[in-house]
């Protein structure tokens, strides 16, 4: 069910990527793909996330002005990236979730630009202020997009059901235990 | 077991990223190597990606246009007077120049000249923008099947917009004026009568040019327009760029710095159209000079 979930976010993630500059501009300082990846990554699918990684990223090169193969280079290394970490440090919560979305955000970013330099391809795009807004965009939307991933996590629907039945049970125990005591 | 397996996912891994990213680098290099006809990786993609962005951009332009159309009908009524008053003028006006054309044509026939329209024009729609924010590329829904070619010029009723970078049968990516960091040749005022010739280039930053080598004794004043002059061998000569936007002085020995506020209206068009022109090929003692660009270097 995970993987599945996984799975359609990153391909909804791609079309969005293709698709939702020509809606607003606002849209291109997010990067939905890593935002999935990152959380492929997290929830310790190393693979998944390496190869998601990959194929998305090539994919929007494909449709871009850029070399392709940078961005599947910049979310492969992302990708293992987070996962090694995921591995070693608990963060598991939103909250600590949050700074490694704008972390892999940054290091897309100047891995990308470094990528296309290092291949005598200028960038079209002023460096500071694209990596700064590309940087808000993608936490902000990264923090919404988790919310809901979250909510549709198959261990939040478990956690649920258990908080639902668990005041049956506890009335239940209470009970003999008074009765003891009497 | 299921720890064992993970333990092997985790010796797996370090080895599956590397050969990841081997693959990744050897794409760029290739790409990077390539002429814009060998994309083919690139070109498919986007003829693919057509299926899902020519629905999606009909869908949100129709959505806008209804909420524009709503917002119109304020002043529907006013514009309405206005306009008939227009047509009227407008049906004189015509008159005339019907009288004008038909003399006109009695005189040309006169002159033995052909009346000929210089290049054809194809109308195309643009289905999607660059997805990464690194470039401002778009999309158009016309490819190589309706005869669009590597280099033709895309123009709307404003003036130049860019040139076509890649084409695949279906659609064609386009690249825009202002992000062009290559350089077009520009020319102040009529071409025939300037000599304030240099070369038009991108600045990265939106609705604005930078036009290079222009001699600071040449007097250039704001709000002169620029045309394209011909001589880059890409874009045909008289097409409008834009106006002078901000003159900064060179001298005798410095050029001047000149930027142009493009006419065209990059940032919220919708219908383009793409020139059918292919410049002329260039005379065979040109091609064999020592600093020749040859042709593949030059349509990257």
């Amino acid at each position: 069910m995970e993987q599945l979930k996984i799975t359609i976010a990153v391909i909804i993630a791609v079309i969005l990527q293709w698709t939702l500059r020509n809606v607003s501009d606002v849209f291109m300082y997010v990067d939905f793909p890593l935002i999935i990846i990152v959380y492929a990554a997290l929830q310790r699918n190393t693979i998944k996330a390496l190869i998601f990684g990959m194929i998305s990223g090539i994919a929007v090169d494909a449709l871009s002005g850029g070399l392709l193969g940078a961005n599947g280079f910049t979310k492969t290394l992302i990708a293992y990236a987070v996962s090694e970490i995921a591995r070693r440090v608990y963060l598991d919560n939103l909250l600590l979730q949050i700074p490694v979305i704008a972390g892999a955000c940054l290091i897309n970013d100047l891995v990308y630009y470094g990528l296309h330099r290092l291949f005598g391809q200028e960038l079209t795009s002023p460096f500071l202020e694209t990596i700064a807004y590309s940087l808000i965009g993608t936490t902000i939307a990264g923090t919404i997009v988790y919310l809901i991933l979250g909510s549709f996590s198959t261990d939040s629907l478990k956690r649920n059901k258990r908080g639902s039945s668990s005041s049956r049970r506890q009335t239940r125990r209470r009970n003999p235990i008074r009765l003891g005591k009497r | 077991m299921v720890e064992r397996s993970q333990k092997e996912v985790w010796r797996l891994t370090p080895w599956l990223m590397v050969a990841l990213l081997l693959g990744n680098f050897v794409l760029m290099a290739y790409d990077a190597k390539t002429t814009s006809q060998e994309r083919v990786i690139r070109v498919w993609t986007q003829a693919v990606a057509n299926f899902v962005q020519s629905p999606v951009t009909s869908v949100t332009s129709g959505v806008t246009g209804y909420f524009q159309s709503i917002s119109s009908l304020r002043t529907a009524q006013t514009e309405n007077d206005a306009l008939k008053q227009r047509v009227q003028e407008l049906e004189v006006e015509v008159q005339k120049k019907e009288e004008l054309a038909d003399e006109n044509g009695r005189l040309k026939a006169l002159l033995e000249l052909k009346n000929e329209s210089k290049y054809k024009i194809l109308p195309a729609q643009i289905i999607g923008r660059d997805p990464s924010l690194w470039f401002d590329s778009a999309i158009i829904n016309r490819g190589s099947l309706d005869g669009v070619k590597l280099n033709m010029p895309i123009v709307n009723n404003g003036g130049l917009i860019g040139r076509v970078i890649a084409v695949s049968p279906i659609t064609a990516q386009i690249n825009l004026v202002t992000k062009d960091k290559s350089g077009l040749g520009g020319v102040i005022g009529e071409l025939s009568t300037s000599n304030a010739i240099g070369v038009v280039s991108g600045t990265g930053k939106k609705e604005l040019l930078e036009m290079g080598y222009i001699p600071g004794t040449i007097e250039v004043q704001v709000g002169e327009m620029v045309y394209t002059s011909g001589q880059d061998g890409i874009y045909p000569a008289g097409l409008k760029l834009g106006e002078v936007a901000e003159v900064r002085p060179g001298s005798a020995t410095v050029p001047q710095q000149i930027f142009i506020r493009p006419s065209a209206k990059l940032y919220s068009m919708e219908e383009v159209a793409v020139v059918l022109y292919e410049p002329p090929p260039k005379p065979e003692y040109e091609k064999t000079l020592p600093n020749a660009v040859k042709d593949d270097k030059k349509k990257r």
